[in-house]
């Protein structure tokens, strides 16, 4: 199917909103009315038809408005790009891996063709067509992790493999929720994962971390993570935290429905054919609180989420300011009826 | 802090102890890590070859350099500054062989140094034994504008760089030797915590 690419903005006038198709597609993360961390991982299998899980990478109709906000981001700071030196095979089999399938399932918008090394790629959506050598990386205005990334909607990173450990070694990061590549490169799981609260003592990153170290190629997995954010900011890194923190302080009752957003990340993990690496995609989807009560299973499911959340996700969840706000907000949707286990919106 | 936390990106710092297997011994300190020097020697003098680099640093009152030069019985090497150390060890580090293992004692930015000249090397800081001693002053990396301040002792230091106020987020990493600063007052600007001084 034919996408339609709007023309909006993910800063400054906040332009983005969602069609009533996008809305409906919203990977909904919360199939219970309670929350905690858990090795939430599945099979990152072909999804059902129109899903944001149908393909390997999902396109939507934000596509070409997220990937200018994604060249504003690095152009402001081009430190959202990394790459250890010994990454080049896994940048290379990052780029078999979008392009090809991006032309395989949206074949209107995307083709690759192949003669021997020689591949040419086109992406219509963004004018772009370009012929180069595959693992020539001099025949590419820029390093071919870095050339993908700017065409693919979320953030990326590659994770080396060794000493039972993985390492983030490479990363194209501009829609990050609050945590920082250039900081973080080069640093193992346990580290890099250091600061996030609960995890340790519920065993959930020793056993999301056994599991990844025996991922299979050809057999991808995904798990949903998720965190509220004000206005629909793709670039709430901690790099640029000046420019969004305040906007903690702007929401009130009036606005709340508007302003506060739902921000769902769509991690999905693909073992890599040359280099052993993992990729690790972070596809951020967001969805005003306004759009999710247009379905008022969502408007209840979301408000006894919030409502019973433990204190110390709330604080690194970032939402200490506004979380009062925002469950008073969701509580008038909630006539408090029994909902049926399961993300659907109706 | 909530009992039971642990920042698992911090480094765990031991005490210097000789491995025994080694095929030679490099030890790398400065300022108050020349005590843990001589503990080590106390230990015991291993049979094989040793080299010791020590510089006196200004956050440490005693300099050890003379009572080293008694206890150390070979290839003790001092120094005025770190940089004089540091060009002298990327001077050893070539020439010396497998099985070699590298002792660091002193500040936690003193070590970091060290094992960024040695990872030049391929010596990983897995492989290196490391004692922090004298001080717990950070060397804080600046989210903002990617400067790096020394010898930060209270739980808000000003950057270096760009002169904000940056909260010390307990979060390490080793490749830059540096704790994760964020802008303190970016959500109410002008709201500062009170500044205490809790690494000293």
């Amino acid at each position: 199917m034919v996408l339609g690419f709007k023309q909006e903005t993910f800063r400054d006038d906040y332009t983005y909103c969602n069609s009533p198709r996008e809305i409906k597609r919203f990977p909904f993360p919360f199939a219970e009315d309670r929350y905690m961390y858990s090795v939430n991982i599945e099979p990152h299998g072909k999804g059902k038809e129109g899903s944001v899980f149908e393909f390997a990478l999902d396109i939507d109709e934000h596509y070409v408005a997220e990937c200018i906000d994604k060249e504003i981001t690095l152009e402001q700071d081009p430190g959202r790009y990394e790459s250890l030196s010994h990454m080049m095979d896994a940048q290379w089999d990052f780029v078999e891996l979008s392009m090809e399938s991006l032309a395989r399932d949206y074949p209107e918008h995307f083709s690759l063709k192949k003669n021997g090394l020689q591949w040419t790629w086109e992406n219509k959506p963004l004018g772009i067509k370009d012929t180069f050598t595959f693992g020539d990386a001099s025949t590419l205005a820029m390093d071919p992790f870095e050339y993908m990334g700017r065409q693919a909607q979320g953030d990326f990173v590659l994770l080396d493999q060794r000493d039972e450990t993985l390492y983030a070694d490479a990363g194209f990061v501009t829609t990050q929720a609050d945590w920082s590549l250039a900081f973080n490169v080069g640093m193992s799981w346990k580290e890099w994962h250091g600061p996030v609260p609960r995890v340790t003592e519920l065993g959930v990153m020793d056993r999301a971390l056994k599991y990844l170290l025996n991922l299979q190629l050809g057999s991808p997995v995904r798990r949903l993570n998720w965190t509220m954010t004000i206005n629909p900011r793709l670039d709430t890194s901690p790099e640029s935290f000046p420019r969004w923190g305040s906007d903690r302080n702007t929401v009130n009752a009036d606005n709340v429905g508007d302003r506060v957003h739902l921000r769902v990340e769509l991690q999905s993990l693909f073992r890599l054919p040359r280099s052993n690496a993992i990729m690790f995609g972070v596809r951020c989807y967001l969805i005003s609180l306004n759009e999710i009560a247009t379905y008022p299973r969502w408007a209840k499911r979301l408000h006894r989420v919030l409502k019973d959340l433990h204190p110390d996700l709330i604080e690194y969840k970032g939402m200490t300011k506004f979380h009062p706000t925002v469950v008073e907000w969701l509580a008038n949707f909630d006539d408090g009826v029994i909902l049926e286990l399961g993300t659907q919106p109706e | 802090m909530e009992r039971g936390y642990w920042i698992r990106s911090k480094p765990v710092y031991t005490s210097l102890m000789w491995q025994e297997k080694a095929t030679s011994h490099l030890v790398v300190a400065q300022g108050s890590g020349g005590m843990a020097v001589l503990k080590i020697f106390q230990q015991m003098h291993p049979k094989q070859p040793i080299t010791v680099l020590y510089a006196p640093s200004s956050d440490s009152i005693v300099d050890y350099a003379s009572t080293l030069k008694k206890v150390v019985p070979e290839g003790l090497q001092l120094f005025d500054s770190v940089q004089e150390m540091l060009t002298t060890l990327k001077e050893i580090l070539p020439t010396m062989y497998m099985g070699m293992r590298v002792y660091v004692a002193g500040s936690e930015g003193f070590i970091w140094t060290i094992a960024e000249s040695a990872k030049e090397f391929g010596i990983e800081d897995i492989d290196m034994i490391k004692e922090l001693t004298g001080t717990l002053a950070r060397s804080i990396y600046c989210v903002h504008c990617k400067a790096i301040t020394h010898n930060i002792t209270t739980n808000i230091g000003k950057c270096a760089g760009c002169e904000r106020m940056l909260f010390v987020r307990d979060h390490f990493s080793r490749r830059l030797g540096a704790y994760m600063g964020l802008m303190v007052d970016a959500e109410s600007p002008g709201q500062l915590p009170e500044i205490e001084e809790i690494y000293p």
